[in-house]
């Protein structure tokens, strides 16, 4: 599957072709334009009962969208994202990546995408009940509001709530303060995930709860 | 009447210099700052027909346009222009093809350029969204701007965009809007509601981001009023 990111960091924008029988599995509401010819169909996020549970507590669509080329000639289709930022596609050779809600944009077959519980120290702090594990042999698409770095995590790693994108599994999340209680409160960091054990991690130079913090008392 | 663009893609800004007695139409708002000899005015456009009645519903539905008439005097004048939201901004220029403009895309145009609201294509079908169209005809420069960059599509066969993706099309196209899935229920919960089907030969402009789905993604975390 041939893919370019372009409008890369602001606006970016996923252009993918798609050769005759290839499929690209996307949020709901991620086509922006597609060749008429690229068939889409409907269905649940990760099988119904989980997609319900994320639906109703994880605050993400319930839906995912599959687009197929049924056709014998390559076809186009765009992908994006609601926010403003940046996109990064990473390939999973067997591995697993773990989304924060919100991240997540596409995949290609081969890829699992399984729903997990995050735990209520992770709601509380903003991050969501349930986390995306995506599992297997395949591309997968995500996203941030604001740049995305790529960090390399060896022991430990703190990062403010509502910056972590993405984590390798091999690392363990913990919410805490980012100082005393105190100093967590008037330092503006309130809570912090305290990260554990080694693997890839991707933060967000922009946070939304950021921006909705600074929206809320000018309505 | 010279133009440059500033600022592209994320925070773009239309730098215009007008010669003397020259004028230049845009969206009322949209003037960031200006030469103090210009002379400005500002016109209501409603779309057509429909009455008392009609032009009242136009109203409620958002579907009335306010257009500032900017024109210089006895010396050259220089006007900046910008949309309110992040994104670019496209010149286009009209030689004879009709060109759909979804309102907020809109920015400003010369005065060759007629603008016409009330273009009820497909108006009726964009349920939940607050969209309507304008026509531009005639021939000279619109600059449109959009929420992101704007992508073109040379459309020539079949080609589908979401409607909130919709910055501008040429007439020269074959338009209907469809459900993105063939099922209603489908369609109600893919998240891409209802689509735009291009078909035949002319120019579709995208933009990259949707200021529907951005604003509920922000909107919805925000108290209500």
């Amino acid at each position: 599957m041939k893919y370019d990111i372009r409008y890369k960091p602001a606006f970016a924008t996923i252009f993918l072709t798609l050769q005759p029988g290839e499929q690209i599995f996307a949020e709901a509401g991620a086509m922006a334009s597609m060749s008429g010819k690229v068939a889409m169909d409907t269905g649940f996020f990760g099988g119904l009962i989980p997609g319900l549970l994320k639906a109703f507590l994880g605050g993400e669509s319930l839906f995912l969208n599959e687009f197929t080329n049924k056709t014998q000639s390559p076809q186009e289709i765009v992908l994006t994202q609601s926010s403003m930022g940046d996109i990064v596609q990473t390939q999973l050779n067997g591995g697993s990546l773990c989304l924060q809600p919100g991240a997540y944009i596409a995949h290609t077959k081969g890829i699992k995408v399984d729903l997990q519980w995050a735990g209520f120290a992770s709601w509380f702090s903003g991050e969501g009940l349930f986390k995306l594990k995506l599992s297997g042999n395949g591309m997968i698409f995500f996203g941030a509001y604001g740049g995305l770095s790529e960090k390399n995590v060896t022991d430990s790693f703190v990062v403010d709530s509502g910056h972590l994108v993405a984590y390798e599994p091999g690392i363990k999340l913990n919410v805490g303060l980012s100082g005393s209680m105190m100093g967590s409160l008037t330092s503006g960091e309130g809570f912090v995930n305290k990260l554990e054990g080694s693997g890839k991690i991707y933060l967000q130079s922009r946070s939304m709860g950021g921006l909705v913090k600074f929206l809320k008392p000018k309505l | 009447m010279k133009l440059e663009l500033l600022h592209q893609p994320d925070s773009a800004v239309a730098k215009v210099l007008l010669d003397p007695q020259e004028e230049i139409l845009a969206e009322a708002g949209a003037m960031v700052a200006m030469s103090s000899s210009i002379d400005v005015s500002t016109t209501l456009r409603k779309g057509k027909g429909g009455g008392v009645l009609g032009g009242l519903k136009r109203m409620v539905a958002g579907e009335s346009l306010f257009i500032s008439v900017f024109r210089s005097g006895g010396s050259a004048a220089e006007l900046y222009l910008s949309p309110t939201l992040m994104g670019d901004i496209l010149p286009y220029t009209l030689s004879g093809t009709e060109l759909v403009i979804q309102s907020t895309s809109y920015l400003a145009s010369t005065p060759g350029v007629q603008i016409d609201l009330g273009f009820t294509g497909f108006k009726s079908l964009f349920s939940g969204e607050s969209l309507f169209w304008l026509t531009a005809n005639g021939s000279g420069l619109a600059l449109l701007n959009a929420f992101g960059s704007v992508y073109e599509i040379d459309v020539d066969g079949e080609y589908v965009v979401d409607t909130g993706h919709i910055v501008a099309f040429e007439r020269t196209l074959d338009y209907s809007i469809s459900k993105a899935n063939k099922s209603w229920a489908g369609a109600f919960f893919s998240g891409e509601g209802f689509v735009c089907h291009f078909k035949g030969k002319g120019k579709v402009f995208c933009q990259t981001h949707n200021p529907g789905s951005f604003g509920r993604m922000v909107g919805g975390k925000l108290p209500p009023r």
